[in-house]
């Protein structure tokens, strides 16, 4: 199993507040509302921890499903990650009627606020993303981003079993109301381990 | 490529396609068709040269990225409704609704960006009718809430008002099988409120008078008209009963019967003070013997049904001889003794079906139906005699008195009540002058008397 070491958490944790601050700003424009996004919690999970993790989110917000928003990362430093953002999914409706305006309560979410979870998750994405090219000095391009909803089970099944993940744990507070969300780059062992170099290259550990 | 081209041209989509720089290097007839832009000269122009310069400032930081960084990104209606200067085809002055993706392209090492344009006003009409929808049915749902508070609330204040009315209160199918019964009902009948539903209503009166109410039970079932009865019923403790019954139809949406509503009341204090004041209108206060209103209507009710079927009776009139004396020497109380004691005595004498009654002071007149022949009768005069003047314990002493009997029979003597009162009384008199005129003022043993030709029948 790989693990980060405290100092490379800490670095990931530092880089990913500042591109979440960058999201927070450009959400706070497009909605005329105050938004904030907490520092991110980093550590690396095995699918079967991922999955629990997702569980007690859901528990914990009495929630069955999430909302998953998830983009396709290729970079020309040697690493691919698909990277999701979940909410519970209720949270996820929440988020959107806010920014919205509007609380008439549909059980389902609709196609246009799919579009717009789909707007606000693409922008957390690529602030996360930024800052991570950013760091590495490398070039990270991106898919459109997709909206799905599923639960703890079936969100990954489509991944090996003994896939490792990176997950940045982030909260979303608007209106005095908080939406705890993760942010998840899910990527093969080889990707990681690359992931990792770029890691210790950056912030020079190995020297 | 001219497959391709033939795409573009057919899809209901716009397509627009920039440059490294930002210039459009293709737009399609979809983006021609709802804008200014021509799709020929609008080429080398940047986006806002060729729509001009209202476009949302996003769109111009999302190419810049996609270019530049090779990120992807969508422009969801919701966040940024109009972005182009779009209209519908065929005019309109406000711009249709549009989602917007931008995404990257690679050629030939060089970096495009690919804007894909859909127009989403019907979908925005949809949800918005959705949300109207929804709306409504929040509305209405509230309503149905409020509703169904008021319903238990009344429900609520029926079952206390149920539980504390002092009548039973119940509901009956049509057959009469219960269907509710509150407390009162249960507490009367001792039918259990749950174990009883379904049982027939019926059951809890007394049997010797259930055809009766069943009988007009089933006159108000067949006339829907109300119904009330009054009937014994057997408590659970054992103690009897009356209960006043009134109910109701209760019609179903077809008109049909669906059951019965009523009360029941416990009437059974207000019959016994009835029987009593009955009671005290028809006897006498001291003896309880049958008074002279009651003996009079009797005699004239006997008259007119022996009158209609043919047979005769007899009226005794009797008055005791020897009972002022006994008032005087020893006082009223003793006389009442004397009253008292006669009444008992004569009750004994004769049949359940013939009437004695205090006529009044020391008066007193039989009424004997159906007594047969004439020495059947003297049979139970000379009981009547023998009777009075056994001696009565009037309270540390004896007394002693003697009747004066006059007969009169009908229809032989008289054919009217009141005559024959007359003729029994004037009889009365003679028998008791002739016992003066005899010289027996005070006693005279009963068989004697039996032998005077004043009590005869043939007088």
């Amino acid at each position: 199993m790989i693990e980060f070491s405290e100092l490379e958490r800490d670095a990931l944790a530092e880089a990913f507040n500042l591109s979440l601050g960058e999201a927070a700003a450009t959400f706070s424009t497009m909605v005329h509302e105050e938004i904030e996004l907490s520092v991110p919690t980093v550590e690396v999970v095995s699918h079967a921890d991922f999955v629990s993790q997702v569980e007690s989110l859901l528990h914990k917000t009495r929630n069955m499903r999430v909302a998953s928003i998830s983009q396709c990362f290729e970079s020309d430093a040697g690493f691919d990650t698909r990277t999701f953002l979940l909410f519970p999914e209720q949270g996820s409706l929440e988020i959107v009627r806010r920014m919205l305006g509007d609380d008439t309560p549909i059980e389902q979410i609709t196609e246009l606020e799919q579009d717009a979870l789909a707007e606000i998750g693409n922008v957390i994405i690529n602030s996360c993303m930024s800052s991570l090219a950013n760091l590495f000095g490398a070039r990270l391009e991106g898919t459109l981003p997709l909206v799905e909803t599923a639960t703890s089970s079936t969100l990954l099944r489509d991944r090996a079993p003994d896939a490792v993940m990176l997950v940045a744990r982030i909260t979303m507070s608007m209106s005095a109301h908080d939406i705890s969300g993760l942010v998840l780059f899910v990527m093969d062992v080889p990707s990681l381990t690359k992931f990792m170099q770029e890691l210790r290259r950056v912030f020079r550990m190995d020297d | 490529m001219n497959m391709l081209h033939l795409i573009t041209q057919q899809l209901d989509l716009g397509l627009i396609v920039l440059d490294s720089r930002g210039c459009i290097l293709m737009c399609n007839p979809w983006i021609a068709k709802r804008s200014n832009a021509d799709p020929v000269t609008s080429i080398g122009l940047r986006l806002e040269e060729a729509f001009g310069a209202s476009i949302d400032p996003r769109i111009a930081r999302v190419v810049r990225e996609a270019l530049d960084f090779g990120w992807s990104a969508r422009l969801s209606h919701a966040l940024h409704p109009t972005p182009l200067p779009l209209y519908a085809i065929g005019g309109g002055e406000e711009r249709i609704k549009q989602m917007i993706d931008v995404q990257p392209l690679k050629q030939d090492g060089l970096m495009l960006c690919l804007l894909q344009i859909r127009d989403v006003t019907e979908t925005v009409r949809r949800e918005s009718l959705l949300r109207q929808q929804a709306r409504q049915l929040r509305t209405d749902l509230a309503k149905l809430a409020s509703a169904q508070e008021e319903l238990q609330r009344r429900e609520l204040r029926f079952r206390e008002l149920a539980r504390l009315a002092p009548a039973g209160l119940f509901e009956t199918d049509p057959q009469g099988n219960w269907a509710y019964l509150n407390e009162r009902t249960s507490a009367f009948t001792g039918v259990s409120p749950k174990e009883g539903l379904g049982k027939s209503w019926f059951d809890c009166i007394n049997e010797s008078e259930r055809p009766r109410v069943k009988a007009q039970w089933q006159i108000a079932r067949e006339s829907a008209i109300r119904f009330a009865e009054e009937f014994h019923c057997q408590r659970p403790d054992g103690k009897a009963l009356w209960l006043r019954v009134e109910a109701g139809p209760v019609k179903d949406a077809q008109n049909q019967i669906s059951g019965f509503v009523g009360t029941l009341l416990d009437v059974s204090e207000y019959r016994i003070r009835a029987q009593h004041i009955e009671f005290r209108a028809n006897h006498d206060a001291l003896t309880s013997l049958c008074n002279r209103e009651r003996f009079d209507t009797r005699l004239r009710a006997a008259v007119s049904g022996a009158q209609e079927v043919g047979q005769s009776f007899a009226l005794l009139f009797m008055d005791l001889n020897g009972f002022k004396q006994v008032n005087d020497e020893f006082g009223h109380a003793a006389g009442d003794k004397v009253l008292c004691t006669v009444a008992d005595r004569l009750r004994r004498v004769t049949r359940q079906e013939d009437l004695v009654a205090r006529y009044g002071g020391d008066e007193f007149a039989i009424l004997l139906l159906d007594v047969g022949d004439e020495k059947a009768l003297l049979h139970v005069v000379s009981k009547v005699r023998q009777a009075v003047s056994l001696p009565i314990n009037a309270g540390g002493f004896h007394a002693q008195v003697s009747a004066s009997i006059g007969i009169a029979q009908f229809p032989r003597d008289a054919q009217d009540a009141a005559a024959l009162l007359h003729f029994a009384d004037q009889k009365m008199y003679e028998s008791k002058r002739q016992r003066k005129a005899a010289g027996e003022t005070v006693i005279l043993p009963g068989e004697q008397l039996l032998d005077s030709n004043t009590d005869s029948w043939d007088n």
